[in-house]
């Protein structure tokens, strides 16, 4: 069962730097859009990366906190798009 | 039935950490905000639900998690079933205030019904 481990470990990298590049385009982003659009598809794969670490390092509530970020992920997106079409939050 | 799930879960993950590479790679090379749409919405199906749902399937067959594997495999499908729903959704209303909010003219425009004067034809190439 060791290939799981040694695959993931492989995977690690790729995720981390796919991740570096997204802060790039959110640091170097023109428009606000741009930037909430990186971190926006980033987060998205930060969950993923939280669910394959809780098989990784065998913390299961690790997935849990997986849900939770996908959905504040999509309240950021809907703030903002409301803040940027009607100028007010709607609170 | 467990080495099968595995090796289609790993495959799975490496897969969506692949198409996670080349969408950030796209995030970063295309040039507007509305061709960088594109680049999200690859990273954010093929780069996160893929990844979850291989997540998933390698925590079904893998023993050291003992019965915790279930939970992960659970909340796993229940987090991927999110990701599919809500990103689309998102990014469309990003996309929708964006071009409502006049914050992004289309640069490399053939037509705009939506908003003629959005709309720059023959941009910079």
């Amino acid at each position: 069962m060791d290939i799981v481990v040694t695959s993931i470990t492989f995977l690690i990298p790729i995720f981390l730097l796919a991740f570096i590049l997204y802060i790039i385009r959110a640091i170097k982003g023109p428009t606000i859009s741009d930037q909430v659009l990186a971190i926006d598809a980033m987060t998205y794969d930060v969950a993923a990366f939280l669910v394959v670490l809780s098989i990784y390092l065998r913390i299961p509530i690790l997935t849990a906190t997986a849900i939770v970020l996908a959905l504040w992920i999509y309240a950021l997106d809907i703030y903002i798009a409301k803040y940027l079409e009607k100028r007010e939050l709607g609170e | 039935m467990t080495e099968v799930l595995i090796y289609i879960g790993l495959a799975l993950i490496g897969l969506g950490a692949v198409s996670d590479l080349i969408a950030a790679i796209g995030m970063n090379r295309f040039k507007n905000f509305y061709l960088r749409l594109h680049a999200a919405t690859i990273g954010t199906i093929w780069g996160a639900f893929v990844p979850i749902i291989g997540a998933s399937l390698v925590a079904i067959g893998y023993e050291p998690l003992g019965y915790y594997r279930w939970f992960v495999a659970g909340a796993g499908f229940v987090a991927a079933l999110l990701v599919l729903i809500l990103a689309p959704a998102g990014s469309h209303a990003l996309a929708r205030a964006t071009h409502r909010a006049r914050i992004v003219r289309v640069e490399p425009c053939i037509a705009d019904h939506l908003d003629e004067t959005m709309c720059i034809k023959g941009g910079s190439e």
